[in-house]
């Protein structure tokens, strides 16, 4: 700090402190509340929670609804089904847990103002698939940022956290969480006796396919900077299934959703010939999957496989027929409504170049990869489970507590809790909230301690690269290269290029080895270092170059785990070059990390996949 | 697409700035008014061009793969609970939309310490919040006894 | 008093013909420095482009009647109550500061060339001129420390000043020095009288000179803008969806 700057201190003491204020963080923060009439209840959003996290556009569907009310499905019917997308590995007991509670989150947004679409005949929720209800989803943000609104004792908005805060006297305890305001550029401790993780999974952590501006149309939210992982990695929280990124095969380019269009329109898909592909390449998955290849419905990773060998063998593009369906004025609204309540973009697509859905197919493509954990994948920490049925090594103390006493987490952050999409993720959001609540009326003797010496190292830490710009600039006339800085973009590409490279990205069509990720670590390596020279030209350019940090960070853990992990377990996902075909015998289990901050090491090692299900 | 901001229809009144998910609009120092600092971090979540009071805030496909000449414009009729779109494409073609965005006036949720305090037996059961009620079923769904196996 | 024509103190040390001919010459950089801005940036092409093209769009043709009463409506509405700001703060900051001006303008013109260096000025004429000065400070000050939007929205400290606050600065410098030379000069302080007086030609210089690098010209756009952009919801050519409520909702609540 400077002689004349003014930046101070914050210092804010609460009960509960929610980091992200997304679906999983105001489903937290609602359900503390609940519980937790008389505790403080602090949410904290980077942005703003009214339209903050993946939601920000709204939603055209609720991806996980049972419809126990009307015997639609079971839990553990979902379990199955989960379990059988991620190829066999996934925490069952924690999807069991949401799917049994979810439904009462879908029917309190209902209540809460979400306009459900309605099946005329039946008068049910409309189904868009068997798990799936459609909505009218544009203001579905708004509405749940209502009810956290109501919940939380304050809430502070564009506060970007950048580290937790450790208990001094208590090892492996969370204490709290430091950071900045974008907006007045102070210094914030959140001092805090539980902390529920409920920030963004990763985003731009591989290349994407545009180059230009188009780099913001990624699938997944640009402001999903992995937080919930870089925050929790330096905490020395266990980690689980980094390897298992997701690539989805949608509408080109504006990355539209395909969902209502293949399951309730019932368009179909085919190569640029007319074939229908997927089923010509059942033997070939079959070679190299096995068993799993006879899964129904088909794994969403060997979707992405059959269309990338088709690609591959040059039958593409691939189009979605989506003037087969739109016969009536209602099938036309919905297939517009769907791009129009979640990805705005794609309408932009298909007006810009003259497409009418009526008239003309679209294409579709395999997007990126990206690491999270609330989607058809399982990325994030270890969680204890829900104390009535997860096996006794699933469960340590209080549900969705990370291996961290008194860390929690909910939506992209939990691990193994595939297929939970906004619903799903509130779901765990309340679930940790409750859990959190119950921490804090059992916490006895003295509460977590923040370290003095540590918060002040930590400030100069977090807005050292606003020093490193502002000195390091006098060394040039002007422009963008300066030899003793990058900005965060610049350290954003080239974490970009190393990853799509070297870990499996789209320019090796998903395929990595043990020799390309060594090399991939040498160069990542050397990016972490480069870290400590990232230029902040001001305080938003200080926020992107903290989702920097938590989006390098996460990718050495994408990194390791995929070294760790000798076989193919999700073709379409990613394959490895050396070990090509899935391994049951040595490798049906989760692979889990835990880092230690003292000595910079990564230990790696295997932790059992419970089939509490049949 | 990301988006930018009419010179004419701006009043420079800063919602777009507070409502950003990705924190990109700023306020120009030379006029006063917002712009779009980094489309490359522009989703086209189409925010701040529903929260603008002016619809000063408009959008230009990705100029990577979006062909000039389209528009994509919003109505969010709030108090109505309303969207309403309207979509011209390059070739002139009009699509118009309207759809609902809420069932229930803006501020009605009631909020979770309205309710009677739970006991402690539901808090150390597994039931979340107004459950078993509002899963409309009788009871939460439990594991019977399992033997783990491993798979 | 204040019921004295302020500029007699300066015609002690400048003939009355020097701040008649001042004034002249800072109305022509005002029009010199508008149309320069126009034809310069070429705003004045695209402004005719965009009214050609929108009336190509036009669905509905409208009468020269119904131009006259959309002009009326945002005379009535925009202009004279800048119904256009949806947060009351803005608005009535910008009332204050633009009758406040309109007053102390015309009241200046009306003293310089009606009344030069005239000790029997009518007092109702400096009497404006004060009130209309205040009222510049009041909705100027509270403008610039607690209501600009790039220091409430977007966390800039209030002293660091862009080039936006050209207009703004110039604009209270020169209506406060304005004050304090006319004060120094009740006083009786001649050499103050002659440093506030030179301070204030200085920024008044500003203001009018910098017109095309600065705010002052929204003034003279803005309504221009608004009766446009009532036109075209007007004759259809409008590419924004039809409102479902009649006149569609003006300034939604703000959620953040």
């Amino acid at each position: 700090m400077s002689l004349f700057s003014s930046r101070k201190t914050r210092f804010v003491d609460t009960d509960i402190l929610v980091i992200g204020g997304g679906f999983g963080g105001c489903g937290a923060t609602y359900e503390s509340r609940y519980w937790g009439r008389n505790l403080k209840i602090t949410l904290v959003e980077k942005a703003n929670i009214e339209r903050s996290g993946a939601v920000a556009h709204g939603l055209s569907a609720i991806n996980c609804y049972m419809g126990m009310r009307w015997g639609e499905n079971q839990p553990e019917d979902f379990v199955r089904y989960a379990r059988g997308d991620l190829m066999g590995l996934v925490r069952e007991d924690l999807i069991f847990d949401i799917a049994r509670h979810v439904d009462s989150t879908v029917h309190k947004f209902e209540e809460w103002g979400l306009p459900i679409m309605l099946n005329p005949e039946t008068g049910r929720y409309q189904r868009e698939g068997k798990w799936q209800i459609m909505i009218h989803g544009e203001s579905y943000k708004p509405i749940i940022a209502e009810a956290a609104r109501k919940s939380a004792s304050e809430v502070f908005n564009r506060i970007m956290v950048t580290h937790l805060l450790m208990d001094k006297a208590h090892p492996n305890r969370v204490a709290g969480a430091v950071g900045f305001s974008v907006r007045d550029r102070h210094f914030y401790v959140f001092r805090a006796k539980a902390v529920i993780v409920a920030a963004g999974g990763a985003s731009h952590i591989f290349r994407p396919r545009s180059i230009g501006e188009g780099v913001g149309r990624t699938w997944y939210a640009p402001w999903s900077s992995a937080s919930a992982y870089g925050l929790l990695l330096h905490a020395g929280a266990q980690m689980i299934q980094m390897e298992n990124r997701i690539v989805l095969a949608r509408f080109k380019d504006g990355y539209g959703p395909v969902g209502a269009w293949f399951l309730l329109l019932k368009a179909y898909a085919t190569n640029a010939y007319g074939v229908n592909y997927e089923a010509t390449r059942f033997e070939e998955m079959k070679a190299l999957v096995g068993k799993y290849a006879e899964i129904t419905p088909v794994p969403t990773c060997l979707r992405n496989h059959a269309m990338l060998q088709e690609i591959k063998a040059g039958n593409g593009p691939i189009y979605m027929h989506t003037q087969e369906v739109l016969n009536s004025r209602e099938k036309e609204e919905i297939g517009w409504e769907d791009f129009l309540d979640m990805t705005v973009g794609q309408a932009v697509v298909w007006a810009s170049q003259n497409i009418d859905p009526k008239e003309k197919p679209s294409e579709l493509i395999t997007s990126e990869p990206y690491v999270m954990g609330s989607h058809a994948t399982c990325s994030g920490a270890w969680a204890s489970g829900p104390e009535d049925c997860a096996p006794a090594d699933y469960q340590w103390g209080y549900n969705r507590m990370t291996t961290v006493e008194g860390l929690f987490g909910a939506g992209d952050t939990i691990g193994g809790s595939a297929h939970k999409f906004s619903s799903g993720s509130f779901t765990e959001g309340r679930i940790a909230g409750k859990s959190a609540v119950r921490y804090v009326m059992d916490l006895k003797g003295e509460p977590p301690q923040v370290d003095e010496a540590q918060i002040r190292q930590l400030e100069k830490t977090i807005f050292k690269p606003l020093e490193t710009y502002a000195v390091g600039r006098n060394e040039i006339v002007a422009g963008s290269v300066a030899p003793s800085y990058i900005s965060p973009l610049q350290g954003l590409q080239r974490l970009e290029k190393l990853m799509d490279e070297y870990v499996g990205g789209i320019s090796t069509f998903y395929v990595t080895s043990e020799p390309m990720l060594n090399r991939g670590l040498e160069l990542l390596t050397m990016l972490k270092e480069d870290l400590d020279h990232i230029g902040a030209e001001d305080i938003h350019q200080l926020q992107r170059a903290w989702e920097l940090n938590h989006r390098v960070w996460t990718a050495e853990a994408v990194l390791r785990h995929t070294l760790y992990r000798q076989e193919t377990r999700w073709p379409g996902y990613y394959y490895r070059g050396d070990f090509p075909k899935l391994d049951d015998a040595e490798w049906h289990a989760f692979t889990a990390s835990q880092y230690d901050a003292k000595t910079g090491e990564w230990r790696m090692s295997k932790l059992p996949v419970h089939h509490i299900i049949a | 697409m990301p988006t930018f901001t009419y010179m004419t229809r701006c009043d420079g009144c800063g919602e777009c700035v507070d409502i950003c998910p990705s924190d990109i609009m700023h306020i120009d120092p030379i006029h006063r008014r917002s712009y779009n600092i980094e489309p490359n971090f522009c989703w086209e979540c189409y925010a701040c061009v529903k929260a603008c009071p002016q619809h000063a805030i408009d959008v230009r496909g990705y100029a990577d793969f979006a062909p000039l000449g389209a528009s994509v414009r919003v109505l969010r009729e709030e108090a109505k609970g309303t969207i309403s779109w309207k979509i011209r494409y390059r070739d002139g073609r009009l699509k118009e939309f309207t759809f609902p965005i809420r069932t229930t006036p803006w501020g009605s949720i009631k909020p979770p310490s309205d309710y009677a305090p739970a006991d402690a037996n539901a808090l150390s059961s597994p039931l979340l919040a107004h459950e078993p009620d509002a899963l409309m079923v009788a009871a939460l769904p439990m594991l019977l006894a399992f033997e783990p196996a491993q798979g | 008093m204040f019921t004295d024509n302020p500029f007699i103190a300066a015609a002690a040390f400048l003939p009355p013909r020097f701040l008649q001919v001042y004034v002249i010459l800072m109305v022509l950089a005002v029009v010199a420095g508008t149309l320069f801005d126009l034809y310069h940036k070429r705003s004045a092409q695209f402004f005719t482009q965009q009214r050609a093209q929108s009336s190509a769009a036009a669905t509905r043709r409208l009468s020269g009647a119904d131009v006259a009463s959309i002009a009326a409506r945002t005379f009535a509405h925009d202009v004279a109550t800048f119904g256009e700001f949806c947060n009351p703060s803005r608005r009535l900051s910008h009332v204050l500061m633009f009758y406040g001006f309109v007053l102390y303008l015309v009241t200046t013109v009306v003293m310089v060339f009606g009344y030069p260096a005239d000790p029997h000025t009518p007092a109702v004429l400096p009497v404006l001129w004060n009130i209309g000065a205040l009222m510049v400070l009041i909705g100027g000050y509270w403008f610039f420390f607690f209501l600009r939007v790039n220091v409430v929205h977007d966390g800039q400290p209030p002293w660091r000043l862009v080039r936006a606050d050209l207009f703004i600065v110039a604009l209270l410098a020169s209506v406060s020095f304005a004050l304090l030379f006319e004060w120094v000069a009740m006083a009786g302080n001649p050499m103050a009288t002659r440093v506030f007086f030179g301070a204030y030609l200085f920024f008044t210089t500003l203001l009018f000179v910098s017109v095309p690098w600065s705010k002052f010209a929204h003034m003279f756009y803005k309504p221009v803008v608004a009766i446009q952009r009532r036109v075209e919801e007007a004759d259809g050519s409008s590419d924004l969806p039809t409102p479902t409520t009649t006149g569609g909702e003006r300034c939604p609540p703000s959620p953040t």
